[in-house]
């Protein structure tokens, strides 16, 4: 069972091993990352920070078995490292998850919406579509703030 | 000499450097590389590059890393080059002070490393235990 999907660019680290991961109580971390599945080296660093007692798989977005992973009863929280992984996601059957943006940082075309989030307006679009199919949407760092909605996003983002 | 490089979020970094130098002195190529909300790994990535540079001499750079885990660490972690590199993690004042000497009397970075984190936590004391026990001991 999916509990979170988080969109962070840093994927697994501190405020993900310090403050989420004793909040949500998963019995399992979900990376779904070409880049960090492609080298030996990140997997190893990734699951080294990531307390013993909780299981970490690391597979590519178009690998990982979504379906199943949804389905199989061991409570998780899944990393991705942008919005388009979110999409990808759903499209391979990941199902009606909460949608939680975490850390994406500045890149050309995005506009900042928080300290920890900037986003582009395809990006948003996406999000917004993700909500309409009954995906919950907030924008929260660290369990402790107070989280943003979707339509406080849309608000700090207007078009144009 | 092995170069210094402290890493870490917001800026511990700078503070835990400013805060060695009071006591210390000015330190020899010892940079900081920190790491703030806005800051991606890729950002980050390469100003452990360019210190690295910066600090490097031929004989390496030893990291001192805040949190085991972390992005400054985990970055730390991959870098890869012509000059040899060891992350330590978990970095508190006691470790810098004593990288800073260190590194003049041990220069094969692996042991360096076990020394400071030797060091690191025998610095981590339960002060007022340590003082009720002193003052048990000295009481005729």
């Amino acid at each position: 069972m999916i509990n979170l999907l988080r969109v962070d660019n840093r994927l697994i680290h501190g405020q993900v091993v310090e403050s989420w991961l004793p909040t949500l109580k998963v019995r399992r971390v979900l990376v779904a990352d070409d880049e960090a599945a492609g080298s030996a080296l990140v997997r190893a660093a990734m699951g080294l920070a990531v307390p013993p007692t909780i299981d970490v798989v690391i597979e590519p977005l178009e690998v990982m078995d979504f379906p199943r992973l949804a389905s199989d009863g061991v409570s998780s929280l899944l990393l991705v490292r942008e919005v388009a992984g979110v999409s990808r996601a759903f499209a391979r059957g990941v199902g009606v998850v909460p949608i939680q943006l975490g850390n994406i940082h500045f890149a050309t075309g995005r506009r900042q919406a928080t300290p920890s989030v900037f986003l582009s307006p395809e990006e948003l679009e996406a999000l917004k579509m993700l909500h309409a199919q009954g995906c919950p949407v907030e924008v929260r760092a660290v369990p402790s703030e107070k989280p943003l909605s979707l339509q406080e996003l849309v608000r700090r983002l207007p078009p144009g | 000499m092995v170069g210094l490089i402290i890493t870490a979020h917001g800026r511990l970094a700078e503070a835990l450097l400013d805060t060695a130098t009071q006591i210390a002195g000015p330190l020899e190529r010892v940079v900081t590389c920190n790491i703030a909300p806005g800051t991606s790994p890729e950002a980050l990535r390469e100003r452990l590059h360019h210190a690295i540079q910066e600090v490097g001499q031929g004989e390496g750079v030893l990291i001192l890393a805040d949190l085991f885990g972390g992005t400054p660490c985990r970055e730390s972690l991959l870098l890869s080059g012509p000059q040899p590199v060891e992350v330590v993690a978990g970095v508190n004042l006691p470790m810098v002070l004593k990288a800073a000497s260190l590194r003049h009397e041990v220069r094969a970075l692996p042991e360096l490393a076990e020394a400071l984190v030797v060091h690191g936590q025998r610095h981590i004391q339960a002060a007022s235990a340590l003082l009720r026990a002193a003052q048990e001991k000295d009481r005729p």
